[in-house]
């Protein structure tokens, strides 16, 4: 049995309360700089606008976009200055995909963009617009897991699993790039993701595992 | 249930949820009307702040407050390890204009949105009224002071045969005498997870998800720096992003989130920065171990000296007991002195990190007796097996369980030992050196108070809590194995539940002691729940099993047994409309202590490569051999101590923070700068388990595994260097240009001295 | 980050028009997105030359011809790029991680800021940043940076793999603005600090580079890019050597060698090659013109050891190159 994704206060409202944050991610134009959803939107829409004129950033301004994420194609207005990491955390609500030092240091933030892993950190969300965005969240099939996935439970390549997400949709890429002729070419090719826990021998099997997998050499 | 589930591999029971994004650490909450904190931090590292300007930063669109020293938040001391808290640092910040370390808390931005509250930040002005920072050991060593005590025992702690006066006495009679001094660096835990606390209020209730190994303390450092009831809080961390000690406490900016929260009344989210966990959520403090070692010709110990320098700050004694718990009973030797001096640095307080002082006392240790077996021309398994230890020295109690002899034996032979060639620099693979090293591994196994509830439910499955907490470590599996165990259930019938102070109370996560003592209470609260189950249905006129003598009725393997009648426990509880059984337990370490010494034991060896040329050390291949008692989840199990090894990897080769001593500052205060090892530098390993239950330790015989695995690798990377390169590395990290020139046959090229 | 206006044009002139002092070109976004973190670059403009059409790898009878928009990864797995200049390829994959690489432009890569800690920490003073704000690194930390090139007023290290190896290879970048285009070559695009160390580069406000090309060298397949770091992968390097060799027999011929992680531009040493030149191929020769490396060397308190590491890592290139290793 797993644990609850949520923990207990509020899992038994997890669903609406995701449901409310699509939403908002659907009608946020107007809201105040960049503002992350999960909030009252008209209410505070209404305050940041009206009750605190004197507030400025300076240059800049808001921009409406849209991002394909998973298939879906979100429409928000966000202050340039967002990286596609925090439009996705906070704005999407897509937690899976996390910030270990939000400089390009350790690829927590891994994700695919037109299926090349990319560090969302790194990225502004404005351009990513046009283009496939894939999350640790997009990958599963439903219930299914991706052949990634399942491999690296088998193979427990995570400890704590933080940076967990951006290894495996760095090892989908590494898959499909063709880096796993040998163990020393995944180790190679997996290093652009930090792993404190130190699971890299076991991330190695995962992907080996994965790749064989995937090439129908196992089943 | 007819297999054995405990020492078997099993996979994570909350791995599903790792690989697919779903499980949520502390900085992934989200709720309405959420606000984010970004931390203000002092770039002077002692004085006071004269003014701050926080006007443009207030002007900034979506910014909801500045707090600092001159609009500050109260916040209360913080309490002491006494009181049973855990905290990282008493003073709390804001409360006034003194600066204690580069990189303290001094101030908090609340915005609408992360980038507001950082950009905001950036526009905040600070003037200091700047002091020297103390940062360096001769400015440190001015002000050296020694600890009250160290782990229970006197700060210098010796043990002299009948006639010998002291240790330098007998040092003085050995006639082999071995003088060598270890240096490290700080080193910072860096969890892949930055600490983050989200906090939310309801009314006078607090809600805290926050990333920490321990739940319960962190619940009542909290409530104590907010001036609360600690029933009024609730703290919440069902996973941990990696903890590795700097999460076992609790640190300021945690209570400082959740009074910004009050005060706002609306839910704030503060996340550190990766460079702010190099000032705010503590590190290993820097080391100096001086190691003193007598013997005979034939290598039996004579005399073992370690004193130990460890730095600490100003504000709060911590002590890195490298000697105290390593040294001081390691090995056999008629005469033992250990000693700790703390040398204050103008640093944030130093905090447990991955298996404190043992993880460097063995750096020293172990290096000291390759180096003496070096001396003496004896093999280095050979001079460990002749110094087993078979009673802890000074207090003549056996071991719970002891096969150290036995780690040796079995590492030498799936490792190879007998291939090494003891003369340095002997083996060649073209342009790189060939070494091989060992070292021993030692932790302490500890176990405390801990409850657990086991729920039996209608539906068939079985809750098992506790407020325990998963780093990584496999707590999730843990409590879902030995609930199965325990009840004879599948794990899929088993619901485990942890990460939640309201929960039945059990120890900080750290010093590996959560399995030792959660697990006799799983134990202790199945057999209760089972045994109220049966007084439950035998009671109930709707049960089968009614009016028979609770003697007469059994429960095996989720069934209910009794008159000839078997029924699955589920399909009992539903026929009588009860919803569940429940019952908690609590389990404690009893009197053995005092007749036992407890301890993890372990050999661990490497084969590594140096290049001849320019020196880089890289890794071919480790094999660990542990005696930890019972193996509950092989699978984790494994994985902890490869864990431990890469840890320890990172702490010979390449850790260290910079700290520049006229300033007090970290340099290389990032993930770019401070390398931790990557996948590349990992070689294959092997490891073994000697699987010999313990006990006496407890009733699973389990004893931990989190942090072992670091304590011998260290050693034997710079015994192995040693003998692929003939240069003994005694200043961590063993850096390339450590290493130049190379070994033997350098090409004729200037050398350049070093200053 | 400073509040800024996104713009994407879609030709080169009009990218060039909107590129002015308080302006920032963004590709890859590697290097400009973390340094508007950190507020060291605080452009109230950001330009997204994505948009533009300077991509394609080509080679032809001049040589290696690479479009600056083209990703890391890409060029360095380029069929053409791994056939005829090895070097280039392996700089590249010895450089940052396949995530970087996928997002990172070529030339982006050559304009890299430096890994100076004080230049990356607005709190500390820096010439670089702040002309005339002060260098703490001299007396500082200074384990990464140069000792090649360095001035009483920055001791920064360059810290591109990359433009080690086109230096070697006399490469040339193509220069563009609103008035024109010009042809440098890159081993005059960089300068050394002196007294106007944020000053790094010949490029003027607007400018952009749009290629980059590497003149034929048929010899250059016997290239090699050996980097030198304290782990395996990931990293910065301590020091590297991009070497190539022209050999008959067992007499060099000719030889190209410049050298990275030591310099405050990627360093070129015609000395060395010239030592080379005409020499047998021999341990004592690499020896002998690997010594010529260290020459000018300025070393600091922490990083004195890579006059010798240095001289090392060239004896290493060249040894595997020379098939002696």
């Amino acid at each position: 049995m797993e644990p609850p994704a949520d923990s207990r206060p509020d899992h038994k409202d997890g669903s609406s309360r995701r449901e409310f944050i699509r939403r908002l991610a659907a009608i946020s134009a107007g809201l105040t700089v960049a503002a992350p959803l999960g909030r009252a939107g008209t209410i505070t829409e209404k305050r940041a606008l009206n009750d605190e004129p004197p507030k400025t950033d300076g240059a800049g301004g808001l921009m409406e976009i849209a991002l394909n994420v998973n298939g879906n194609t979100e429409r928000l207005v966000v202050d340039p200055r967002v990286t596609l990491l925090d439009a996705l955390r906070d704005r999407f609500d897509l937690t899976g995909t996390k910030k270990g030092c939000d400089r390009g240091a350790c690829g927590a933030c891994t994700v695919h963009l037109d299926g090349r892993r990319v560090l969302s950190c790194l990225t502004l969300a404005v351009m990513a617009q046009r283009k496939k965005i894939t999350t640790i969240e997009g990958l599963a099939t439903g219930d299914e897991l991706h052949p990634v996935q399942a491999a690296f439970i088998e193979c427990d390549g995570f400890q704590c699993g933080y940076c967990t997400p951006g290894q495996i949709m760095s090892a989908v890429a590494c898959i499909s790039e063709g880096h796993t002729g040998s163990d020393s070419e995944i180790r190679e090719y997996m290093s652009g993701n930090l792993c404190r826990c130190g699971a890299y021998p076991n991330i190695v099997a995962a992907v080996k595992t994965a790749a064989a997998k995937m090439k129908g050499e196992v089943n | 249930m007819t297999t054995k589930i405990i020492g078997k591999p099993q996979d994570r029971v909350d791995g599903k949820l790792k690989v697919t994004g779903r499980a949520m650490y502390a900085g992934d909450r989200r709720m309405e009307n959420l606000a984010y904190g970004y931390l203000l931090t002092s770039t002077v590292a002692k004085g006071s702040i004269r003014a701050m300007d926080t006007g443009a930063a207030e002007r900034m669109r979506g910014v909801l407050a500045v707090y600092s020293p001159f609009n500050p938040l109260k916040l209360y001391h913080g309490l002491e390890s006494s009181e049973g808290a855990s905290s990282g640092e008493i003073q709390p910040p804001l409360q006034d204009a003194r600066i204690l370390n580069y990189g303290q808390i001094i101030g908090l931005v609340v915005a609408e949105s992360f980038e507001q509250a950082r950009d905001a930040a950036a526009l905040v002005t600070t003037q200091y009224d700047e002091d020297n920072p103390v940062a360096s050991w001769e400015t440190g060593m001015q002000k050296a002071f020694t600890p009250e005590a160290v782990g229970g025992e006197s700060a210098t702690t010796k043990i002299l045969s009948e006639g010998v006066s002291s240790i330098d006495d007998a040092i003085k009679d050995s006639p082999i005498v071995l003088d060598v001094t270890y240096r490290e660096p700080i080193q910072h835990h860096n969890p892949m997870e930055p600490h983050a606390t989200t906090a939310e209020w309801h009314g006078d209730r607090l809600t805290i998800y926050d990333a920490t190994q321990g739940v319960v303390a962190h619940r009542l450092d909290v409530a104590a720096v907010l001036g609360i009831d600690e029933d009024l809080v609730r703290v919440l961390c069902p996973f941990v992003g990696g903890g590795f000690g700097c999460k076992g406490s609790m640190w300021m900016f945690s209570p400082l989130t959740a009074a910004a929260a009050r005060a706002l009344d609306r839910p704030v989210k503060t996340i550190l920065t990766r460079e702010q966990m190099f000032t705010l959520v503590g590190h290993r403090p820097a080391l100096i171990q001086q190691l003193t070692l007598g013997a005979n010709p034939d290598g039996t110990l004579q005399a073992v000296k370690h004193d130990v320098r460890s730095t600490v700050s100003f504000s709060k004694p911590f002590v890195e007991a490298a000697a105290h718990r390593t040294s001081r009973f390691l090995y056999k030797s008629p005469n033992i002195q250990v000693s700790h001096t703390l040398v204050p640095w103008d640093v944030g307080g130093p905090t447990f990190m991955r298996a404190p002082g043992c993880a460097p006392g063995m750096f020293a240790l172990e290096c000291a007796m390759d180096e003496l077996a070096v001396k003496l021309r004896i093999d280095p398994i050979e001079l460990r097996t002749k110094n087993n230890a078979e009673v802890f020295p000074g207090k003549n109690v056996p071991w719970s369980s002891k096969n150290l002899v036995e780690c040796y034996q079995l590492g030498a032979q799936k490792f190879g030992w007998s291939k090494r060639n003891p003369e340095p620099g002997a083996i060649r693979d073209g342009d790189w050196l060939v070494g091989m090293g060992m070292a021993s591994a030692l932790y302490p196994a500890h176990r405390s108070r801990a409850s657990v509830k086991v729920r039996l439910q209608a539906d068939g499955t079985a809750q098992v809590s506790s407020a325990t907490q998963d780093l990584g470590t496999g707590t999730w599996t843990v409590l879902a194995i030995v609930g199965a165990d325990s009840l004879g259930l599948p794990i899929e019938k088993i619901r485990p539940e942890l990460g939640d102070s309201a929960l039945p109370h059990a120890p900080t996560s750290g010093g590996s002691t959560s399995v030792a003592s959660v697990t006799p209470a799983v134990q202790r609260a199945t057999e209760s729940a089972k045994r109220k189950l049966i007084q439950v249905v035998v009671r109930d006129k709707k049960s089968p099993f009614f009016a028979m003598r609770p003697e007469e009725v059994v429960y095996r393997d989720g069934k209910i047994e009794g008159g000839g009648m078997s029924a699955d426990f589920g399909s009992v509880l539903n026929a009588i409309g009860r919803s569940a059984v429940e019952a908690v337990e609590t389990a404690e370490p009893g009197e053995e202590e005092e007749r036992y010494a407890f301890h993890s034991f372990g050999a661990q060896f490497c084969e590594l490569k140096v290049n001849r040329w320019t020196g880089e050390v890289r890794l071919q291949r480790i094999t660990s051999v542990m005696d930890i008692g019972t193996v509950v989840n092989l699978k984790a199990a494994r994985s902890q101590i490869i864990g431990g090894i890469v840890f320890g990897l990172g702490m010979a080769l390449m850790e260290g923070s910079v700290l520049d001593e006229k300033t007090g500052r970290y340099g290389n205060a990032n993930f770019a700068d401070y390398l931790v090892a990557v996948n590349a530098d990992v070689p294959d390993m092997d490891v073994y388990f000697i699987d010999k239950p313990d006990t006496i330790f407890n009733p699973l015989g389990a004893r931990g595994i989190g942090e072992i695995g670091i304590t011998g690798m260290p050693a034997s990377i710079a015994n192995a260097v040693y003998n692929a390169t003939g240069k003994r590395v005694r200043d961590f990290p063993i850096l390339p240009e450590k290493l130049l020139p190379v070994g033997l046959n350098q090409p004729a090229i200037s050398m350049v001295e070093s200053i | 980050m400073r509040p800024f206006t996104y713009e994407l044009p879609s030709g080169v002139s009009e990218a060039a028009n909107l590129g002015r002092p308080d302006s920032a070109f963004i590709a890859g976004g590697t290097t400009i997105v973390d340094l508007m973190k950190l507020e060291v670059v605080k452009p109230s403009r950001v330009v997204d030359i994505n948009a533009l059409s300077m991509r394609g790898i080509e080679m032809s009878t001049d040589g290696l011809r690479i479009g600056a928009l083209e990703k890391m990864s890409d060029t360095a797995l380029h069929p053409e790029v791994v056939a005829n200049y090895p070097v280039i390829s392996e700089a590249l994959l010895k450089s940052a991680s396949a995530q970087i690489r996928n997002m990172a432009s070529i030339g982006g890569n050559l304009l890299q800021r430096t890994r100076c800690g004080y230049f990356r920490d607005v709190n500390t003073p820096c010439n670089k940043r702040e002309p005339g704000s002060g260098c703490p690194a001299i007396d500082g930390e200074n384990r990464m940076h140069a000792i090649l090139g360095t001035s009483s007023s920055c001791v920064a290290t360059h810290p591109s793999d990359l433009a080690v190896a086109l230096v070697a290879l006399d490469a040339s970048v193509r220069l563009q603005s609103a008035s024109g285009e010009r042809l440098v070559k890159l081993d005059d695009f960089y300068l050394v600090p002196d007294s106007t160390p944020h000053r790094e580069n010949q490029l003027l406000p607007g400018e952009l580079i749009t290629e980059i090309r590497v003149p034929r060298l048929a010899w250059a397949t016997r290239s090699t890019y050996l980097k030198i770091r304290d782990r395996e992968s990931y990293e910065f390097s301590l020091a590297s050597a991009a070497v190539a060799l022209d050999v008959n027999g067992d007499q060099i011929q000719d030889a190209r060698v410049a050298v990275g992680g030591v310099g405050t531009k990627p360093w070129n040493l015609p000395k060395v090659r010239e030592a080379l030149t005409g020499k047998p191929l021999a341990q004592e020769t690499f020896a002998a013109a690997a010594k010529l490396a260290g020459d000018g060397a300025v070393p600091l308190k922490r990083n004195a050891f890579k006059v010798d590491l240095v001289q090392r890592t060239i004896i290493r290139a060249l040894m595997t190159l020379g098939g002696l290793a």
